[in-house]
């Protein structure tokens, strides 16, 4: 009995918990691990550590570097627990490494059968986990369980048939037993949904169109049958709110993308943030951020769960920095605007209505000789994950800054090929620019920018060190201090970086890793002497 | 002169070989459009949204330089070519269907007009070298500066009317990577030159005698990039006549001098 006890007490102490809704729901008092997409399910991808800050931030050194050996981008957050880091690549690859080493311990693969169409490369955004499983979507439409100790498939479930344009891309979220996950193919105009499934069985529990049909309230938002080609992808993770048991999802753009001629009306639920029941999936509210889009302005990015100090009244609240130039603070029980504001140049609307509707310019949809509008196709903020910092109370995003010239055309339509209906350009002499961002959510006022020649390509960090952490497309990682934007850090990784940097503890040690080109990269303190791999655990 | 022209055809005649796929949607009415599609989001931004060129080359004139057959531009298309800024979209980027689509868009907007040159191409060679001192910045073959373009295969890669406006207007569209860079050094030393690498920590420049500098945003008192070209304007300085003539030498330059 004594041994078992002892046996057992090395388990613990070696990390072998599994993930359930609970460990998932406390998650922000679990410094040490990094158990969903988000860090926490309300999506802050904040973390509470400390042993890296401002103070010390520049003696960040590599660790460690896994190469894998695959071509295309990385743009998943990595998971860690059990002593190990769970990651998903492109092209259907995943791993589990050693989180001393970096040493791979599985590696998953699953060859892309011919025929499906994928709008945007061959990405995945990362892994779910419950229990002992690790989830993911493979790029052909199909949700998938893996063995988190072996990466042996458990279960795997084809969400739909991919000959409609549907592919998968999104990191799942967990809502109790649920695994909730959507679909991309916009571009090739599907319709749109987000779907839940069992956990255990991989059955599916419900399904909700991100395009209303007949059936739907919103079914007048669509002129004749359009909606079977709406688009309203879902390729961002969702947020999930225990209290409420409701799950937030921001939708993609209708389709076709560019020419809204075959599609008249509002096109709801595309371009929208909608609040789903977790065990039903019925629709409790959605809010349209850009009625009819013509942009492709997804309202695809992370929809933040935080109270806000709104005219001195604390609300619990869904923000986000909107690909369409506006962040919005909406109250999270109704969808009702608390706070929308432009936070770079915006051209097509003169700020947002006491209705909640934009308040439209015209003249600034696509045209056949090209309109120049602003912000570009890719925002303002576009899907790279945010971060909000509780202690600053401040919510933190990347931008693009600019405008683009957007053009147009007529398209006729075919199952599962491109229906984008053209696309935007720079502007040569007027290139468009980047930044990170603080925003008080309360207000919409923007804190400091931290300007950039380019956009930042990953997502955001922020850390209780008092840092933000983002990354660039030319192979930069670095840190920013929280209050005042200046930069703290940087290191020149040599391959885009567009993933989000995460951090987590070993022995005592706080790392900080990030995707970067086709390689996995861990940084933590030089120790005194500065040496770069001093420190507990080695 | 005679053999050159003797070893182009045999190239050609070598790649036409090699290159003799046929187009499989050459029947196929929705083809071209569907390119159309496609090239108005991968193409255009540098043969132009109406295929009449820009950075690349002009492709309504039906004239291309890496090979005439379908299979020639399927080969392009797919794979890129070599040495330009022409690269590759094959492979995961689209797939076969695609790419022929491109190719029959690109067949149904070339009207096969008339391809020659306006201008003295002697005379422009003349002007480049002397009068207009072209080749302190530019590289021909193995003559000339590097601290410009190189202009090797200029003729190949440009339009008519964007190698017009780069000479007379050399900031309106700079060619990636040639950009001014200038900074001020805690000093108060300025050095400008041309860009030669530039991201959000640091910058890589070439000044005008031809000295490679890099420098870190932090340790500089200002760096900046100028969307202004280092190259003068020659709208002043030349002749309508003399401008037309060096379009003519440069639009001449496919790649062979100097080899």
């Amino acid at each position: 009995m004594k041994r078992w006890s002892l046996f057992f007490a090395m388990a613990a102490a070696l990390g072998a918990a599994e993930i359930n809704s609970e460990t998932l729901r406390n998650a922000q008092q679990d410094a040490n691990n990094w158990i969903s997409t988000g860090r926490t399910l309300n999506g802050w991808r904040h973390s509470p550590l400390t042993q890296i800050n401002t103070s010390n931030v520049k003696r960040l050194t590599p660790q460690w570097v896994y190469q894998t050996g695959t071509l295309g981008r990385f743009e998943g957050t990595p998971l860690v627990f059990d002593n190990r880091m769970y990651i998903t690549g492109p092209d259907n690859h995943a791993w589990a490494l050693d989180l001393l080493t970096g040493r791979p311990i599985w590696h998953y693969y699953k060859a892309l059968p011919p025929g499906v169409s994928i709008c945007c490369g061959r990405v995945n955004r990362g892994f779910a986990a419950l229990g002992k499983k690790l989830y993911k979507m493979n790029l052909e439409a199909k949700l998938v369980a893996l063995d988190a100790d072996t990466g042996k498939m458990l279960w795997e479930t084809q969400v739909d048939d991919t000959k409609k344009g549907i592919s998968g891309t999104v990191a799942p979220i967990i809502a109790k037993n649920l695994v909730v996950v959507g679909v991309a193919g916009a571009e090739f105009g599907i319709r749109g949904f987000i779907d839940a499934y069992d956990a255990d069985t991989g059955k599916r529990a419900w399904r909700f169109y991100t395009v209303a049909g007949p059936e739907d309230p919103g079914s007048k938002s669509w002129g004749g049958d359009s909606y079977r080609r709406g688009g309203g992808s879902i390729w961002v993770a969702g947020t999930y709110d225990p209290e409420s048991n409701l799950v937030f999802f921001g939708t993609g753009n209708p389709g076709p993308d560019m020419n809204g001629d075959p599609r008249p009306g509002d096109n709801l639920y595309t371009c929208s943030i909608v609040a789903l029941d977790a065990d039903t999936g019925k629709l409790r509210w959605h809010y349209q951020n850009t009625p009819h889009d013509v942009h492709d302005w997804d309202s695809i990015s992370d929809p933040v769960l935080a109270d806000v100090m709104v005219n001195g009244r604390k609300v619990p609240a869904v923000i986000q920095a909107n690909r369409n130039g506006f962040f919005y603070a909406l109250e999270r029980a109704s969808g009702k605007v608390l706070v929308a504001k432009a936070y770079t140049k915006v051209t097509w609307a003169d700020g947002i209505g006491a209705d909640g509707r934009p308040i439209l310019i015209s003249g600034q949809g696509p045209s056949e000789e090209g309109t120049k509008a602003c912000p570009g196709i890719g925002g303002g903020h576009n899907w790279q994950a945010t971060t909000f910092n509780p202690q600053t109370g401040w919510y933190y995003f990347g931008t693009t800054e600019g405008c683009q010239i957007y053009y147009n055309t007529k398209m006729e339509f075919r199952e599962g090929e491109w229906y984008q209906a053209s696309t935007a350009q720079g502007l040569p002499t007027d290139p468009q620019t980047g930044a990170v961002v603080a925003l008080d959510p309360g207000t919409g006022a923007v804190k400091w920018k931290f300007e950039m020649l380019t956009s930042p390509s990953a997502g955001l960090l922020s850390t209780a060190g008092g840092l933000v952490f983002a990354g660039d497309p030319q192979g930069y990682i670095f840190g920013l201090d929280a209050k005042t934007g200046k930069s703290l850090w940087d290191f020149f990784t040599g391959g885009p970086v567009s993933a989000p940097p995460m951090t987590y503890t070993l022995n005592g040690k706080q790392y900080l890793t990030v995707a970067t080109g086709g390689s996995i990269m861990t940084f933590a303190l030089a120790d005194e002497a500065g040496r770069g791999r001093g420190g507990a655990g080695r | 002169m005679k053999r050159v022209w003797i070893l182009g055809l045999l190239a050609a005649a070598a790649g036409a070989a090699q290159n003799a796929r046929t187009n499989p949607l050459a029947q196929d009415k929705n083809a071209s459009e569907g390119g159309r599609t496609l090239f108005r989001i991968m193409c255009s931004p540098c043969h132009g949204i109406k295929a009449d060129g820009g950075r690349g080359p002009d492709l309504t004139l039906g004239v291309f330089r890496n090979g005439t057959t379908d299979g020639d531009l399927y080969e392009v298309i797919s794979n890129g070519v070599p040495g330009t800024e022409m690269p590759g979209y094959g492979g995961p980027r689209l797939p076969e269907e695609d790419v022929w689509r491109l190719v029959s868009y690109v067949r149904s907007v070339a009207r096969r007009a008339e391809t020659n040159v306006p201008g003295n191409r002697q005379a422009g060679e003349q002007i480049f070298w002397a009068k207009g001192q072209c080749g302190q910045c530019h590289q021909v073959g193995t003559r000339g500066g590097k601290m410009g373009p190189d202009l090797t295969r200029a003729g190949r890669t440009r339009s008519l009317a964007y190698l017009r406006e780069s000479i007379v207007d050399p900031s309106a569209d700079i060619t990636p990577g040639y950009a001014t860079i200038r900074v001020v050094t805690r000093d108060g030393k300025t050095i400008a030159g041309a860009q030669r690498g530039l991201d959000n920590f640091s910058a890589q420049l070439v000044d005008t005698a031809g000295n490679f500098y890099s420098f870190r945003k932090d340790a500089v008192r200002s760096l900046k990039r100028e969307l202004q070209s280092l190259m003068p304007s020659y709208k002043a300085s030349l002749s309508e006549t003399e401008l037309t003539d060096v379009v003519a030498y440069v639009a001449s330059l496919q790649g062979e001098e100097g080899r």
